[in-house]
Formats: structure tokens, C-alpha cells, sequence
């Protein structure tokens, strides 16, 4: 017994050495920078007590450069799983006290090994990056436990929330990993993202930039829309993911998960009637609109900073989370650029893939038109969206506030695209084309001939739009040949909403048997 | 350090009315310009708090994409 005792001494010893990672010192420097350690990461993410480390005792591989003889504690990776406000999730968290928190080939193993144990249990995975890259000095072994980590991640994509913290600088290759996952939380002024560094750069392409430039938070949420939010700390990272999950099924067998909130499923807004202008010309947030609608106002929006003509957060209404898409008139006129498009998609792409309803407010002039916005690809990225809502089989609820022209009406998920229920405000102008580019082309004769005459055609234009007008763009023409259920009262956007949502927790759609589509990305 | 930020317009459009001026203390978000593009008239907000260094726009200016109508120095 004894003998037991001494023994189970010995390994808790060990175990209490691998936990001290880099050492004090390199802790202590990693703290002074702003940053957590990876397993007060951890500690802070997970609920007390639940988190199950696995592999603390697995030793790296690499036996060149005098790593025969280094000690390379739990090989620079914590890996486990445990409880997040009472649901399970794996979660890695890379340690930058050990060897800069390089990618190993066996810290590669053990992150993919969470990914294996994440995908049969059917549960959300997390992964906290904090590393120098590869591991030099392990060569082919690191780069070839990359590519098993982005086999992983394709293969997982859709089956389990996969959600990447950036927590340090993710040099090279391993920013691949996190472009496969789902979402991309970075932290202000520790973190950076790119596949080569200022050294690298400059040697290659005789480029001067800082890592700031390169990669930083500004860049990737605001400019090259890589990642979806920055935070201010890694407190704010941990908690902003625990937000982020509580909207989230466990995996896409599951429903996003019901949380009682308070807020009536029978709330009239009085507030909308102000934020909505009648007056086409005046802009205004829709975030506004959204506040209203949502339960208690809450939202949890991504990619804020990057193409926001178009907004694309996740709420509850009546408890249950939704994933809303609306056009943002305040940026733009709410017009549709290939950014946007790309965004939109994205994000709906991810609710169907994790059976979120959406819900698609619309106040949209139409795809952005000129030569920046051709060359930009609009075609192929406007049909993005196209494609993204006609694929997906979740309840899909739309509003058209205001307008709602041509191709951005069926882009914003018209009936036509599969939208169950379609409500318009009395505002609404859903029509072909714009109003005035319309009239210039049905009545250019008729107007050219007045100029002849001598007569004014601005005040044949004028007539003709009025007449337009009364004709084809307002409510009563849309609603009568069936492209909206029904004209609502702004007041009762929520409650109109969520009707239609209710009904349509027993829908059932499905795409035919195919492999996969083809979509134009 | 101080920084020269620059105020950009995300598309072809006209400035409708210009409401900082050179030497005007702004704050992030504040909305410094009206410019109107596709029949609407949209804010634009300064990206960051300081004091009006430039202003390269007047009412009624035509402005491409990306052009910089402003430049904020920061403290």
C-alpha cells in the first residue's frame, strides 16, 4: 500500500513540475505584458473544478537541437475539457512559456487529438493561440501535424462550433487553423495574425511593416475582415466566448440552447415608430431597429467593424436564439458591396449549418453599381448571398422596412429565396429597379419627345414617377400578388416575428442528395 | 505619440454638409460630415478622438471612394 502511495507521490510531483510550464520567471513576464497564462486561461474559462486535463504527461518528439535533452513540459499545450456555464467543451490553450509555445509535433498530436474527442462527443471546441509557430527545429513533424489539424477542422466545419482565440501572435501557417474554425476573437495590442512576419517580409518582399500592420486587430476586424471581434483584455476574450456559446448548440444535432429572458413575445415598440423615417432620403441605424425587436436589446454582433452595411448578430427572441441579417442604411444607403455580400453569407451559412433561425431585416437600395464594385467581383460575391439563403432549411423570417430594390430585395431573402414568412412595413417599396432609374427607362421616349415639343421633361418625369409610384412601389402592389405575407404595423415588428418563428420550429426542408453544391466562393 | 488619422468616405457621393471644422476638438464617433449616395444621407464619424487637423472638403464637393476628407490628430 505503501509502495502505492510512494508511487502515486512520485507522478503527482512530476504532474505539479509540468503545471509550473516555462517557469516562474517566463510567467511572470508573460503576466507583466498583459497576458494570462495558459491555465489561468483555462481556469478562468471553464467552471470551477470541471476542467479534465488530458496528455500533461505526453513528450514532445523532437530529438535534434538539443531537445533530446530539454524539458518541454506538457509540450507547450494544455489540453482538456470541462464545463462552460454548465455545458461541455474541449478547449487547447497553447502555452508561450514553453519554447515560445511553438507547434510541436506532439503539441500538434494533442491538438488534434482534442479535435477527434470534440467531434465524437459532439461537442464545441475552443482553441487558445499563443504561439512563436512551428517548431523549427522539429521540422517535417510540425509542418505535417498542421495539415492534420486543418483536415480536422475542414472535416469538423458544421458538426461542432469551432471557435479560435487569438491570444498572442499566430505567425505562419497555424493562422490557417483558426480561418477554418468558425469564429476569430482577437485581443487588443497582444495579439497578431499573419502568415509571414516583419523579418520574413522584408526578406522576401523587401516590405517594411510592423506586426501591427501586418496582422493586428485593427487590420483583421476592420480591413481584411479575417476576424470577427477585438477585445480589450483576455478576460474580455474569455468572457465575450462564453457569450458567444450561450447562443450555440453543443453541435448541429442539437437546438440552440432556450434561456428565459423576460421580455413578452407581446411587446410593441412605440420607440420604432421614431427611429424609422418615413422620409427616404434620412437615414438611420438599424442596430436601433434591432434593440427594439430583440429580447431585453441584447446583441451579440461579429464582424462589426468590417463591411457594416450589413449587420450580422446573434439575439434571443422569446428565449430562443436567432441569427439576424439587416441591411444598415446609415453606411452606404445599406447597398450591397462584395464585402458585405461575403459577410452575409458567411454568417448564414453558419446559422444553417447549427439550426439558428434567421431573421433578415431589409432596407436596401440594390447591389452596389460602378466599375470599383465590378472589378471588386460583385457578380460572383453578390451571388454568394443568393446561394446562402436559398441553401439553407432553417425558419427564415423577413422584413422590408423600407426599400427593397432589385437584386439586394432578393438578395436579403425575398419569399422567392425560400423565406417562409415575408412582413413589409408601410414604408415598403420592394420593385425591380429603383424608381427613377426605372422611369428614365420606360418613359425615355415620351420624355425626349416633350423636349422636342419644347415642353419640360422634368415635368414628365415627375408625373410618371408619381404614377409609378402609386402603381408598383408600395405595399398594397407587393402584398397583393403574394411577395409579402402582410403589412405590419412598425410597432409590431417583435410580436409579428416571433409568430412566424414559433410556427416554424415544426418546419421540415431538404436540399436534394447531392454530395455538396457548388458554390460560387 | 500623436497620430494623423485619416477620415474616409466608403463610396462615390456627394459631401452634403460639413459640421467640423479646422482646429475643432472631436471625439470617436462623433459625426464630423453628411454625405449623401444613393439618394441617402449617411453620417460619417470620425474614427478616433483629437483635433481637426485638415479638412479637404467643402458642401456640395463630389468625393470617390476611399477619398480622405479629414485628418484627425490624435493626442
Amino acid at each position: 500500500m505503501e509502495d502505492m502511495v510512494k508511487k502515486v507521490q512520485e507522478i503527482e510531483g512530476l504532474r505539479l513540475k509540468i503545471k509550473a510550464g516555462g517557469g516562474e520567471e517566463l510567467m511572470a513576464k508573460q503576466r507583466k505584458s498583459g497576458k494570462m497564462t495558459a491555465r489561468e486561461r483555462i481556469a478562468y474559462l471553464f467552471d470551477e473544478g470541471t476542467f479534465v486535463e488530458f496528455d500533461i504527461f505526453a513528450k514532445h518528439i523532437g530529438r535534434d537541437y538539443g531537445l533530446d535533452k530539454k524539458s518541454v513540459p506538457a509540450d507547450g499545450v494544455v489540453t482538456g475539457f470541462g464545463k462552460i456555464n454548465g455545458r461541455y467543451a474541449f478547449c487547447y490553450s497553447e502555452d508561450f512559456t514553453v519554447i515560445a509555445g511553438t507547434f510541436g509535433e506532439m503539441h500538434g498530436r494533442k491538438v488534434c487529438k482534442t479535435l477527434d474527442l470534440a467531434l465524437k462527443m459532439n461537442c464545441p471546441v475552443i482553441g487558445i493561440n499563443d504561439s512563436g509557430g512551428a517548431r523549427v527545429t522539429e521540422e517535417m513533424g510540425a509542418l505535417s501535424v498542421y495539415g492534420q489539424l486543418f483536415y480536422r477542422n475542414s472535416r469538423a466545419s458544421g458538426t461542432i462550433p469551432q471557435i479560435a482565440l487569438i491570444m498572442g501572435p499566430v505567425a505562419g501557417g497555424q493562422a490557417y487553423s483558426p480561418a477554418l474554425m468558425d469564429f476569430i476573437i482577437m485581443v487588443e495590442k497582444t495579439s497578431y495574425m499573419f502568415i509571414a512576419g516583419p523579418p520574413l517580409v522584408k526578406a522576401v518582399v523587401f516590405e517594411d511593416a510592423t506586426e501591427e500592420e501586418l496582422g493586428g486587430p485593427q487590420v483583421h476586424t476592420e480591413i481584411s475582415g479575417v476576424a470577427d471581434l477585438a477585445v480589450a483584455d483576455d478576460k474580455a476574450c474569455l468572457d465575450t466566448t462564453k457569450e458567444l456559446l450561450s447562443y450555440l448548440p453543443s453541435s448541429c444535432s442539437d437546438e440552440p440552447p432556450y434561456a428565459e429572458t423576460g421580455d413578452s413575445p407581446e411587446r410593441e415598440s412605440e420607440e420604432l415608430l421614431k427611429i424609422i423615417p418615413t422620409d427616404p432620403n434620412k437615414s438611420y441605424d438599424m442596430h436601433d431597429v434591432i434593440r427594439e425587436i430583440v429580447d431585453s436589446g441584447r446583441i451579440y454582433e461579429v464582424k462589426g467593424r468590417y463591411a457594416a452595411n450589413v449587420i450580422t448578430c446573434f439575439a434571443r427572441m422569446n428565449g430562443r436564439p436567432v441569427g439576424i441579417i439587416a441591411s444598415n442604411p446609415n453606411i452606404m444607403a445599406g447597398a450591397l458591396d462584395f464585402k458585405a455580400s461575403q459577410k452575409a453569407a458567411r454568417f448564414i451559412r453558419f446559422c444553417d449549418s447549427f439550426n439558428i433561425p434567421l431573421v433578415n431585416l431589409q432596407d436596401v437600395p440594390a447591389f452596389l453599381v460602378g466599375t470599383k464594385s465590378e472589378r471588386d467581383g460583385i457578380i460572383r460575391h453578390g451571388a454568394k448571398m443568393l446561394y446562402a439563403y436559398s441553401e439553407a432549411t432553417v425558419p427564415k423570417i423577413t422584413v422590408v422596412l423600407r426599400k427593397a430594390y432589385a437584386g439586394g430585395y432578393l438578395a436579403m431573402c425575398s419569399k422567392d429565396l425560400g423565406a417562409d414568412f415575408v412582413f413589409e412595413l408601410p414604408t415598403g417599396e420592394i420593385c425591380l429597379m429603383g424608381p427613377p432609374g426605372a422611369v428614365n427607362i420606360l418613359f425615355r421616349k415620351e420624355m425626349q419627345d416633350a423636349k422636342e415639343k419644347g415642353q419640360n421633361p422634368e415635368e414628365v418625369r415627375q408625373k410618371r414617377l408619381k404614377e409609378f409610384y402609386e402603381k408598383y412601389v408600395n405595399p398594397l402592389y407587393s402584398a397583393g400578388l403574394q411577395h409579402v405575407d402582410d403589412i405590419i404595423d412598425p410597432r409590431r415588428m417583435r410580436p409579428a416575428i416571433i409568430s412566424a418563428l414559433e410556427i416554424c420550429r415544426n418546419k421540415t426542408d431538404s436540399l436534394p442528395k447531392k454530395k455538396h453544391g457548388n458554390m460560387p466562393i | 505619440m500623436p497620430k494623423e488619422v485619416p477620415v474616409t468616405v466608403p463610396m462615390v457621393g456627394k459631401i452634403v454638409k460639413v459640421l467640423a471644422n479646422l482646429g475643432d476638438a472631436v471625439k470617436e464617433d462623433d459625426e464630423v460630415a453628411t454625405f449623401e449616395a444613393m439618394k441617402m444621407e449617411m453620417p460619417v464619424v470620425a474614427p478616433a478622438t483629437g483635433k481637426v487637423k485638415k479638412v479637404n472638403i467643402q458642401p456640395g464637393q463630389l468625393v470617390e471612394a476611399d477619398s480622405v476628407i479629414m485628418v484627425i490628430e490624435t493626442e
